[in-house]
């Protein structure tokens, strides 16, 4: 690092693959000495693969990685590490090692074999966690520690590492809002003094923005922007990366720039095309219906659902998400009450989808009820071998009769959302 | 790098346990020295303390160790030769024999980032022993045999060694595969070994010996071998134990800190089996020691392997040492496989640490 124009990290055509699957291609990057770069991009885009190459853990299929001027797989393991320094996203620590041990363990690379740590490193290892405000806690067993603490202690062990690179991988994952800021500040205070090179990978983006000196944004193993946190930041990124509807907004008191997120962006191909009038009717019973209208509540479709028993837990997962519901009472038939208010659920629903739920001559009416509406429903399929027609047959004819009458079958278990679209795009609007 | 502030710094690991460790091995000393009072013909204990330390004095502490006995100085002599010649070289045997297999487990521990992991359970003392008997099929000079033995076992739990190192590097490489792969092992290797002793020319009495572990041919020559080996070996994987820290923290978090975890591992893979194999070609498979040992330090002096292999050592030493006086004094008059008794301590406990890692959060700290 004496010529200050060298890079201390560089990658040039990067390439590394896992199999048949592209983790990295042709990627191009330079961090200029105690810059502080935050990677993003969603989950699988690189970002891992990346720093698990300057870690030299992996080699490069194609391409050239280079940390401090050297290729990092053709240094030894130790002189690596006097390199660069890693902050793991998470670790498992099995035995309960006193923290200041634990710290010690970073000071393995500057050691000689056989020899043992010095008062002198004892001491920085006790500066550094006073550094992360662990201090107190320096005879405790690592295990005691709560999850932040975990975190800061393996920034701790990587400071007293004392490389010239950091790497960090979500660093703030398991950390509250008070203890993000507090670590990525630590780090970014020790760039600013020149003492580090930092590339983190961050979910975060408002975080990266606020801390790092440069955004590098991946998507599937590419580069796609590359800047000040000003210039990457977009709406129109966010919703091409991530897809992610979001607002970029100017903070009034600093004058960065942060983004709001939104909702999912919905154009996915196997979405619904439109969200028109008229909810979606689930029929189910027992559990059966539960994840189905969680995933239908998650995709943004109005719900509507029974009848179900009052004690059902389909019928608490549709309270939970605020869906209207016919009930009846437990242990009783479904009564002329409830089959009505059913009647006028299923005239005004778009589509009715049927989980496969266990009938009885007290639920029989659920499936019968649905006859007239026959052309709108979608049938989840059954695993074959499970009993669920508990009436003496009746149930099996009345499911015959359905699908006479136009009502179709999802295929397979995720089939039901291609099917449910279709089902929507044929079923006549509700008047 | 200034120090942000200077707390008090705790002491330094090796102060906290010198205490511990002088008392142990003052006890160990003692125990080494009344150890040989037990033995089938009964010898008065004043006399048996007065002939070892004539012996390791060289005479200055006592000289005429009879004196003051009513013995006759024919009985005085077999005495002399009984106490010095059979019943210390034996104690010794067994102190070499379990020092050697608890550092062994505590290392297998350490490189497998297993607290079940242990020579017997791992199948590595089957293979040393298979590697043994073929000294015995291959009819090899027996006066060569106290160093054949051992090299032939070192190749044989060096195979074996092998094929856990592969285990535990595959993809399911778990702490079930492992056990289960030892498991498969061992018992392959016991058919093969049975088998080998069936065809041996010297009978079937070797396999009482070779399976049930026995220290009875404890002589100063084999001493000479298990406690210089050990001496160096342990040496060597007492010095990985700072490397052996580090890997518990997983490969790459180990790699990151500067440990060639694979370098690390074939090393002590290597010294391990080579520990094992001297032990197990004088003593046969004695199980559990090597299981049972680097728990009870871990429990006394916390999970630092620059002390617990060490520490394994010490523990495991006793621990056949006193399963040996447990077996002298139970049976005096007839030698009983000192296997036997390990077995009984190690087997409950073994069941005891699995279930208590079943209960609890996933490798806890056992």
């Amino acid at each position: 690092m004496t010529d200050p124009p060298s890079p201390a990290v560089r990658l040039s055509g990067v390439t590394i693959r896992y199999g048949e699957r592209v983790a990295l291609a042709g990627v191009d990057l330079e961090v200029r000495p105690g810059e502080f770069v935050a990677l993003a991009g969603p989950n699988g885009s690189g970002k891992t693969t990346l720093l698990r190459a300057l870690l030299g853990f992996l080699s490069p299929d194609a391409g050239v990685v280079e940390v401090l001027g050297g290729e990092p797989r053709s240094v030894s393991v130790r002189e690596r590490a006097r390199r660069v320094a890693w902050v793991p996203q998470e670790e498992g620590a099995r035995d309960d090692v006193p923290l200041l041990d634990y710290l010690l363990y970073g000071r393995y690379a500057q050691l000689r074999p056989l020899e043992g740590e010095t008062d002198e490193d004892r001491s920085r290892a006790m500066g550094v966690l006073a550094e992360v405000g662990l201090a107190d806690r320096a005879e405790d067993g690592i295990l005691s520690l709560s999850g932040g603490e975990r975190q800061r202690a393996i920034l701790g062990r990587a400071l007293v590492q004392a490389s010239p690179v950091l790497l960090l991988d979500e660093p703030t994952a398991h950390l509250d809002i008070g203890h993000q800021l507090d670590l990525l500040g630590r780090v970014r205070s020790l760039a600013a003094v020149g003492r580090v090179t930092v590339i983190a990978a961050l979910h975060d983006l408002n975080l990266a923005a606020r801390f790092a000196d440069r955004i590098v944004v991946l998507s599937r193993g590419r580069k796609v922007a590359d800047g000040p946190p000003a210039s990457v930041l977009s709406e129109e990124l966010l919703e091409r990366v991530w897809g992610v509807v979001a607002e970029l907004r100017r903070d009034r008191r600093t004058g960065a720039s942060y983004l709001l997120p939104y909702r999912p962006a919905t154009p996915a191909p196997q979405g619904p095309t439109s969200l028109g009038p008229g909810p979606v009717h689930v029929v189910g019973g027992g559990g059966t219906a539960s994840p189905l209208l969680r995933a239908l509540a998650e995709q943004g479709y109005r719900l509507t659902a029974g009848v179900l028993n009052l004690l059902d837990s389909d019928h608490e997962t549709a309270q939970e998400l605020g869906v209207p519901c016919t009930v009846e009472v437990p242990f009783a038939p479904i009564g002329p009450e409830a089959r009505a208010r059913l009647r006028g659920m299923l005239e005004a629903a778009r589509a009715i989808v049927v989980a496969p739920f266990p009938v009885g001559p007290s639920n029989l009416s659920n499936l019968e009820d649905l006859q007239p509406f026959a052309s709108r429903v979608l049938l989840l399929p059954r695993t074959k071998n499970d009993a669920w027609d508990f009436a003496d047959g009746a149930a099996t004819r009345a499911l015959a009769a359905l699908r006479s009458a136009g009502a179709v079958e999802a295929a397979g278990p995720d089939g039901w959302r291609t099917a449910l679209n279709d089902r929507l795009d044929l079923a006549p609007k509700p008047a | 790098m200034a120090a942000v502030a200077a707390p008090a710094v705790p002491p330094p690991v090796r102060l906290r346990v010198g205490r511990a460790a002088g008392l142990l091995a003052l006890v160990l000393g003692a125990t080494l020295l009344l150890s040989p009072i037990l033995g089938n013909v009964a010898i008065p204990p004043g006399l048996v303390v007065r002939i070892l330390l004539d012996h390791l004095s060289g005479g200055w502490l006592v000289s005429s160790p009879c004196a003051g006995f009513a013995v006759s100085p024919r009985l005085c002599a077999a005495y002399g030769e009984i106490v010095w010649e059979s019943r210390f070289p034996e104690v010794l045997l067994a102190l070499g024999a379990g020092a050697a297999l608890g550092c062994s487990g505590a290392s297998l521990q350490g490189i497998f980032r297993n607290p079940l992991a242990d020579p017997f359970l791992l199948g590595i003392s089957s293979g040393a022993t298979v590697g043994a008997a073929l000294v015995f099929d291959f009819r090899i000079d027996l006066s060569q045999a106290n160093l054949a033995l051992p090299l032939f076992a070192f190749v044989g739990a060096l195979a074996t060694g092998g094929v856990i190192l592969l285990a535990a590097r595959s993809r399911f490489g778990s702490v079930e595969t492992l056990l289960l792969t030892g498991v498969a092992l061992s018992s392959f290797l016991s058919s093969l070994l049975s088998l080998l002793l069936l065809v041996n020319p010297t009978g079937s009495l070797q396999v009482d010996f070779w399976l049930l572990g026995n220290i009875g041919d404890g002589t100063w020559s084999v001493d000479g071998i298990v406690l210089g080996v050990l001496l160096i070996t342990g040496t060597l994987l007492s010095l990985f134990g700072r490397e052996l820290n580090l890997l518990q923290l997983g490969n790459d978090v180990a790699q990151s800190l500067g440990v060639d975890a694979r370098r690390v591992r074939v090393l002590v893979l290597l010294l391990t089996c080579l520990t094992t194999a001297v032990a197990v070609a004088f003593t046969g498979i004695i199980g559990f020691v090597g299981l049972v040992s680097p728990h009870i330090i871990r429990r006394t002096f916390g999970t630092d392997y620059r002390i617990v292999v060490p520490g394994s050592a010490v523990v495991g030493g006793a621990f056949l040492l006193g399963a040996r006086d447990l077996s002298v004094w139970v049976l005096p008059s007839s030698v009983l496989p000192i296997g036997i008794f390990t077995a009984f301590a190690g087997a409950p406990f073994f069941a005891y640490l699995l279930y208590r890692r079943r209960s609890r959060s996933p490798m806890g700290a056992v």
